[in-house]
């Protein structure tokens, strides 16, 4: 009974986003473009190709950049539109629907974000194919690598839903986007693999959320191996809990201290 | 009579961030904030029976639209009891969902990319309708509004008459028993309105449904509510029948006259004269003393009349005239 409009949202949401294809397309080609930068500077570093930088071939390094820069960019503006509804005052709309708000932000921007995640891997892909090669993934474990990239872009969802429920409260939560863009980029390990931080760095980074959005993903995509697999699923569950858990709390304060702006 | 609605001494403080002017002043307010309480629905009680219009009026920033966001449980009261339809809409607010609908005349639900279709559908979903009963409920109220021939067109290519036609039915499909309708005639043209409030009179007839309905436009309310509700600074300065507020008060018509020749004076007696330009004149008129017909009447036979139109006088006069004789 209650899923069906989830899904129906879902739906409809994607049918909508056909109408800016065009500005999907242009930026997985932008994020396109980094990738042959970064290709050209981890060839720089690598000198000739045979070397390893913390047990990652160029090859490797390149295709794990691939990864994250397509989990991490395939969210689509959910802070900015949290806020707009904020902002005009068109929450009210939402809310008065039968419908839980958060679940049915996460049903609408689902399709759109996994359809920019296949379209930025695809063009990814493509370049890194064309100028540095191929790399050995097991096409039985593809469904499973599959997984963890869906379980990765739920976390990130929830990570930027939370702020989004700061908004009610706070009217404008861009500095608290900005920041946590760029925990998700260094701590997360969406630039460089947690490997070449420094030893405690790395360390403390690999527990936090943010390296489950972006880097055990992107390692088991490169180079997969059964324990980390269940490990990284296991912790990824883990934190889609604590963060349902956390969105319901904070949701109950932050609704009654909403204020609706405009007429 | 079943009471649908019941409010009472409903208020709602917002705590406003006071800034001085300046630079100066924005530096002061983020080490010192200074908060001052403001009552935007201050004490306010009312009941509202099943199948009843009632229409809330009142100046910008008077309360109509918080009052109307508790009782959809989208705002919490500071203080007061709401119960509608025998939910407390703040606690109850999914289940009170899905017996009540909305439309704001300035925050549209439609899809802006998609047919309208498409959001009936997806409404059809969210509101758990049986598919068969949501054929038939969307047949009848897309032939009521004479909207079958742009159903399938993207929303914004749509007019805006066209746009809350569709709007409201988005807002009927799954049969509320109370309808919000908070300013949904805003910049409509006079035969679009006209039609807007035939269909909202046809609704409450045919389907027993009671409407709360919000507006600017006196005339809106005056076509449709029996019952008018006035609020001012919050506050209920007037609860009553619409009838008693146009023969009471709305007493005054106004004329604004344009001729096709310079006239210093128009020669009407026992008017009031407004404005005197060199062709525009506007008059006000006592109809319990003159009726307005006697009055145009004699500007015809008198004047080439380029254009002429009557006015109610504005909704702030009329508050301010209640407050005149209640003093």
């Amino acid at each position: 009974m209650g899923f069906n409009k989830y899904y129906e949202v879902g739906k409809i949401s994607l049918s909508n986003s056909f109408v800016y294809i065009i500005d999907f397309l242009a930026k997985s080609l932008f994020i396109g473009l980094i990738i042959f930068i970064f290709i050209n500077l981890w060839k720089v570093v690598y000198g000739d190709s045979t070397s390893l930088i913390d047990g990652f071939t160029i090859n490797m390094m390149v295709w794990y950049l691939v990864m994250t820069e397509s989990i991490v960019t395939s969210q689509g503006p959910l802070l900015e539109e949290i806020g707009d509804e904020i902002r005009s005052g068109n929450i009210a709309q939402s809310l008065n629907k039968p419908y839980n708000f958060i679940v049915f932000k996460y049903a609408a921007g689902f399709g759109n974000t996994f359809l920019r995640f296949m379209l930025t891997f695809t063009i990814g892909a493509i370049i890194t194919l064309i100028f540095v090669g191929g790399i050995e993934v097991q096409l039985a474990h593809l469904p499973l690598l599959l997984l963890t990239v869906l379980l990765a872009l739920t976390i990130n969802f929830l990570m930027i839903a939370l702020l989004g429920i700061f908004t009610f409260w706070l009217e404008d939560a861009r500095a608290l986007h900005f920041i946590y863009q760029k925990f998700v980029f260094v701590l997360g390990g969406m630039l460089l693999p947690l490997e070449l931080f420094p030893q405690w760095l790395g360390d403390f980074s690999r527990v936090l959320p943010f390296s489950y959005v972006a880097y055990h993903p992107a390692k088991l995509w490169v180079m997969f191996n059964w324990p980390d697999f269940v490990n990284v699923i296991m912790n990824q569950l883990f934190w889609i809990m604590i963060f349902i858990i956390a969105i319901a709390l904070v949701y109950r304060i932050c609704i009654e201290k909403i204020s609706i702006n405009g007429g | 009579m079943t009471k649908v609605i019941k409010v009472t001494n409903l208020t709602k403080k917002f705590e406003a961030k006071q800034k001085e002017a300046g630079l100066k002043g924005s530096l002061k307010s983020i080490f010192k904030p200074q908060y001052k309480s403001l009552k935007a629905v201050n004490e306010v009680s009312f009941n509202v029976k099943k199948g009843e219009m009632i229409g809330f009026i009142g100046p910008n920033g008077a309360g109509k639209s918080t009052a109307i966001k508790m009782m959809t449980g989208i705002l919490f009261p500071s203080e007061g009891k709401i119960s509608v339809l025998g939910h407390n809409p703040q606690i109850e607010r999914k289940k009170l969902a899905f017996k009540i609908g909305s439309v704001f005349g300035q925050k549209p639900q439609l899809w802006y990319h998609l047919p309208a279709i498409d959001t009936f559908n997806l409404f059809a979903k969210i509101y758990e309708l049986d598919d068969q009963d949501y054929k038939k409920r969307l047949k009848r109220l897309t032939e009521m509004f004479e909207v079958e021939s742009f159903l399938k067109q993207p929303v914004r290519k749509l007019s805006l008459g066209q746009r809350m036609r569709c709007e409201l039915i988005a807002s009927l499909l799954h049969k509320p028993k109370v309808i919000f309708l908070d300013e949904p005639t805003i910049g409509l043209d006079i035969v679009v309105k006209k039609k807007m409030r035939e269909l909202i009179r046809k609704l409450n007839k045919e389907e027993g449904i009671t409407v709360i309905l919000t507006s600017h436009d006196m005339e809106d309310v005056e076509s449709l509510c029996k019952r008018l509700i006035i609020i001012n600074h919050g506050k209920i300065v007037y609860d009553g029948s619409t009838k008693k507020i146009r023969n009471d008060y709305l007493t005054k018509k106004r004329i604004i006259v344009v001729l096709n020749e310079k006239v210093d004076n128009l020669g009407i007696k026992n008017v009031k004269l407004l404005y005197r330009g060199a062709y525009k004149h506007a008059i006000e008129v006592d109809t319990t003393k003159y009726p307005v017909r006697e009055v145009i009447k004699k500007i015809l036979s008198k004047h080439k009349v380029n254009d002429i139109t009557i006015h109610d006088p504005p909704i702030e006069e009329i508050i301010e005239q209640i407050f005149k004789k209640e003093v």
